[in-house]
């Protein structure tokens, strides 16, 4: 028994973050008895990916701010305010706490045609679904599950949102609900192969496919720039946000798929697109933007540690990245469904075997090793 | 048939179009401007010939009824007062705001201010009576700040000052008026009736009779346009025309 | 817009017999107390005041206060200066027409004047008496001829109706001009209001004339015919043939003999010489044709411009007409010429 324990502390010890300049109190701490063993728990890499970056705990705070500092951008790029009311004087920064607790407390209404036990499952369900993809993004080189396979597993559980976007669409069972799934069902066609190439295209470039490997290799966004950019619009296809918000287009089909719900139940599928957001620009990161690499800065670093500045960079990286995606509502204006399969099937797909045929000829040519 | 198209545009000229537009959205972040008046907290400064809520001085009304027959909304209802004359009450859930009713009166009796801003508990507290009309009606200003709207070439500043507009328009700037003045299309038809003598307020029209020939004469000078005598003749040989 | 050349004018003023009286009083005194008043209604017309209709006489309550002398009514009125009328007068056509589109009294051509003149685009509206459910008179401004659906438009009443007043106003409104229909004495009072004002001369554009001997009070009549067993729930027509008051109701007719209704005849009727309407563009009446026919007189170029539009286009049947049987009710009339006292 007490070898097993002590095989099992010798594992969480070995694997532990290091943070120089908390070293010192962490190392105080750890004398302590039980909180001791927690702390070096959480500070055990893979159960820091999940609780803290890039996992729920990131997630959680992201998206309390991010719908607030979506707002107040496009606000200020549109000459408006964004939301202001709830404590002016930080400009509405707690707007979205406000939202949840509203949220919260509403009614959830199931109204008498919807199939009720997956019309409520299916709310919750897709929120799990949007979050398994977590367990295998790295921050720097904090990975929940470290495997060479890791894109793969992320780009299939990815690929999983759309079946509980489509069965809450059909769990509503109401005619503008099944317009906005009929429409997301086709946008998903669209946007899915050219996605997955462009992803093939960039772990052909590497060589790999385990993404603390790719970390230090050259950017992706330099070498393969077209795979990037395809990247980018299928992540803003799969978002629905704003040039393809087709399937939630607010003014024809409210909101689409999920215009039955409300409550709780739409908080979680209204946090839902930011989560998903969030995992792909993650992913672009990854593939694209080097992941946690970054210089070293002197002072800060030889303070936090590497560990530490991976997840760093790769937070302000992301962080980037959404706010461009978010940006783009500001810039584009809805396209029809018809011009979204266009864009989709056509400059798309075009776009992806473009992409991985210069990724072919990158490695082929010996240009990157 | 002419069926509307996509402008042609090459790659390139899309891609600079596409790049124009992200440029001006990273401008706009970084720099912003704005076109919010935050109302009630500031207040926008009105023109002084907005067309606001609408003030009635019965001194100067002359009975014309203009402003009831005017109104496109059938909002203005002429009411007996206790001296016998005819004033207008205005039902604001009609009006629509156009001001024909000012820009018709004649005796400069209804005049507008800036308040647009009255809150009403019902639809019959709409109704405004005519004494209700002759003092500005209470609101709940809280406005700190005034904001003006500046537009140079490009762009739309606001200017914000701390001071408080007053919405009751001393002195409206002078309308560009159209003088008006009544006179006879069809002298032959003129029963004679004098009529028109009677109802002119400002003693414009005045007749003599001489050797069973009775000479009617509109002065052109005082004549002030009011169309009493239009609306009066029995005939309808009197017509308005610009001076 | 015109410009301002026209602030400046004058006005006839008429002679009054009661130098210091309004003119409504001068009026009062020369014709409606005379009992000369034929009720035409011109007066009240004309009046910017309130000469109105009160127990069956022409009067203006308050007239002391509220008569603005300007003597407009005394200018128009076809009785202050009396010129009696009387014969068939000149006539460029003498026919009888029967409509084949409407339905009135006899041939209904006067229906079929008013309507064809205004499918000639002569006027655009034409005045017609209509009637109550108990056959008081009202006026309709008819300006279609899908309107004359309306039964109650066709068909003589034998009572007075306020077609002057209600000309005025369609002088007013209209673009192109006006088509009334009257008895002589209506049709003399238009011609007297066309003579002073032109704004009539310029919109009453047709005149049509009734054949008429004599004319009855609503009061009167609807009294007499009740009393003779009339029911006005069921009246469809009333006619005078041959001497003889015919009612039709839907359960049969009631009959007696014109003479009988004398007492009640108006008082204006009695000194009333023009059986044909002499002065009117085209006179219309049963007599002189044969049954459900209407007799038409043509006596201006408008009307015959209107009746060759009709012969024209076919909407209705001509045939013959006798003048000769017109004179027993023409030289009928004559006679009444006794009663003008002045």
């Amino acid at each position: 028994m007490e070898e097993v324990i002590n095989e099992l502390m010798g594992t969480i010890m070995s694997n532990q973050l290091n943070i120089p300049a908390l070293q010192p109190v962490l190392d105080s701490v750890s004398q302590l008895p039980v909180v001791g063993l927690l702390i070096s728990f959480i500070l055990w890499k893979p159960v820091f990916a999940l609780l803290i970056c890039p996992g729920l705990s990131t997630v959680g705070i992201l998206l309390l701010f991010f719908p607030w500092v979506e707002r107040k951008l496009c606000g200020r790029i549109q000459w408006r305010v964004g939301p202001r009311e709830i404590v002016p004087w930080l400009g509405g920064l707690i707007q979205l706490l406000a939202d949840t607790l509203r949220f919260l407390f509403q009614e959830v209404i199931v109204h008498k045609d919807a199939h009720r036990p997956y019309f409520l499952q299916f709310a919750f369900l897709s929120f799990i679904a949007a979050l398994l993809p977590l367990l295998f993004l790295n921050a720097g080189n904090v990975i929940a599950i470290e495997t060479p396979y890791a894109i793969q597993a992320m780009l299939a559980l990815v690929c999983l949102f759309p079946f509980f976007i489509l069965g809450l669409g059909w769990a509503s069972n109401s005619r503008f609900a099944y317009i906005g799934t009929v429409r997301e069902a086709f946008m998903y066609f669209a946007y899915e192969i050219s996605f997955i190439i462009a992803v093939i295209a960039m772990v052909v470039l590497y060589g790999t496919s385990n993404p603390l490997e790719m970390a230090d290799k050259p950017w992706g966004l330099i070498l393969n720039p077209i795979a990037a950019f395809t990247f980018f619009v299928g992540a803003a296809m799969a978002t629905s946000r704003m040039p393809f918000e087709i399937a939630e287009a607010d003014q024809e089909v409210a909101a689409g798929p999920h215009v039955e719900y409300s409550g709780i139940a739409f908080g979680l599928i209204y946090v839902m697109c930011y989560e998903k957001a969030y995992i792909l620009c993650g992913l672009m990161t990854v593939l694209f933007l080097g992941g946690g690499s970054g210089p070293d800065i002197p002072g800060i670093t030889p303070l936090l540690g590497n560990d530490l500045m991976g997840i760093v960079w790769f937070l302000i990286k992301t962080i980037i990245v959404l706010t461009t995606l978010f940006v783009l509502r500001t810039i584009y204006p809805r396209y029809r469904l018809d011009q979204g399969l266009n864009i989709g099937w056509g400059a798309m797909i075009t776009l992806s075997l473009i992409a991985l045929a210069l990724s072919i000829v990158l490695v082929q040519g010996g240009i990157v090793l | 048939m002419k069926k509307v198209t996509v402008p042609e545009q090459s790659t390139v000229e899309k891609a600079v179009r596409h790049a124009a537009a992200i440029g001006v959205a990273v401008k706009e972040s970084v720099y912003p401007l704005t076109a919010t008046v935050q109302y009630p907290r500031q207040r926008k400064k009105m023109p002084d010939n907005f067309r606001g809520y609408i003030l009635f001085d019965p001194e100067k009304c002359i009975n014309c009824w203009e402003c009831a027959f005017i109104c496109p909304a059938n909002a203005i209802r002429m009411k007996e007062a206790p001296n016998k004359k005819y004033y207008p009450t205005i039902d604001y859930g009609r009006c629509i705001f156009c001001h024909f009713c000012i820009d018709s009166c004649s005796g400069g009796a209804l005049r507008a201010t800036k308040i647009h801003d009255v809150a009403y508990k019902d639809m019959d507290e709409m109704l405004t009576l005519t004494e209700e009309m002759i003092e500005p009606p209470e609101i709940i200003r809280e406005d700190k700040k005034l904001v003006e709207y500046q537009i140079d070439e490009k762009d739309l500043r606001l200017k914000k000052t701390r001071e408080e507009d007053n919405l009751i328009v001393e002195k409206a700037p002078p309308p560009v008026e159209i003088q008006m003045v009544s006179q006879c299309i069809d002298r032959a038809s003129c029963i004679g009736c004098h009529v028109c003598e009677h109802v002119c307020e400002s003693g414009a029209i005045s007749s003599s009779i001489a050797n069973g020939v009775m000479r009617m004469k509109i002065d052109t000078d005082t004549c002030t346009g009011c169309g009493l005598c239009v609306k009066e003749c029995s005939m309808q040989i009197l017509t308005l025309v610009r001076k | 817009m015109k410009m301002v050349t026209e602030s400046e004018w004058e006005v006839n003023v008429p002679d009054k017999q009661l130098k210091d009286k309004v003119y409504f009083e001068n009026l009062k005194s020369v014709v409606i107390d005379t009992e000369m008043c034929s009720r035409c209604l011109t007066c009240a017309a004309i009046c910017p005041g309130g000469i109105t209709v009160v127990n069956n006489k022409v009067d203006f309550p308050d007239y002391e206060t509220k008569c603005l002398d300007c003597g407009a009514c005394v200018r128009v009125c076809p009785r202050f200066v009396y010129e009696p009328k009387s014969g068939l007068g000149d006539y460029i056509e003498f026919t009888a027409g029967r409509s084949k589109r409407f339905a009135g009294q006899d041939g209904a051509m006067v229906t079929e004047f008013i309507v064809s003149a205004m499918e000639m685009g002569l006027i655009d509206r034409g005045l017609f008496a209509g009637r109550d459910e108990n056959w008081a008179t009202e006026m309709f401004h008819v300006r279609d001829s899908e309107q004359l659906t309306i039964t109650t438009l066709g068909g003589t009443k034998y009572t007075f109706a306020d077609v002057l007043p209600e000309l005025k106003k369609a002088v007013m409104f209209t673009k192109s001009g006006v088509g009334v229909i009257g008895t002589p004495c209506i049709v003399s009072g238009i011609r007297k209001l066309q003579q002073e004002f032109p704004i009539f001369r310029e919109k009453v554009k047709l005149v049509v004339g009734l054949f008429c001997t004599e004319n009855f009070h609503y009061d009167d009549i609807s009294n007499f015919l009740k009393a003779k067993g009339v029911d006005f729930s069921k009246l469809v027509k009333t006619d005078i043939t041959k001497g003889k008051f015919i009612s039709t109701m839907t359960d049969g007719k009631v009959k007696f003999k014109v003479t009988e209704a004398e007492d009640i005849v108006a008082s204006g009727c009695n000194v009333c010489t023009d059986f044909t309407a002499v002065e009117s563009d085209a006179s219309c009446g049963s007599v002189g044709s044969a049954k459900g026919f209407s007799t038409v007189v043509v006596r201006t170029e408008v009307a015959k411009k209107v009746i060759e539009f009709i012969r024209a286009k076919g909407h209705a049947d001509f045939g013959d007409a006798d003048p000769a049987q017109l004179d027993f009710l023409i030289g009928h009339k004559k006679k009444r010429a006794e009663n003008i006292k002045r």
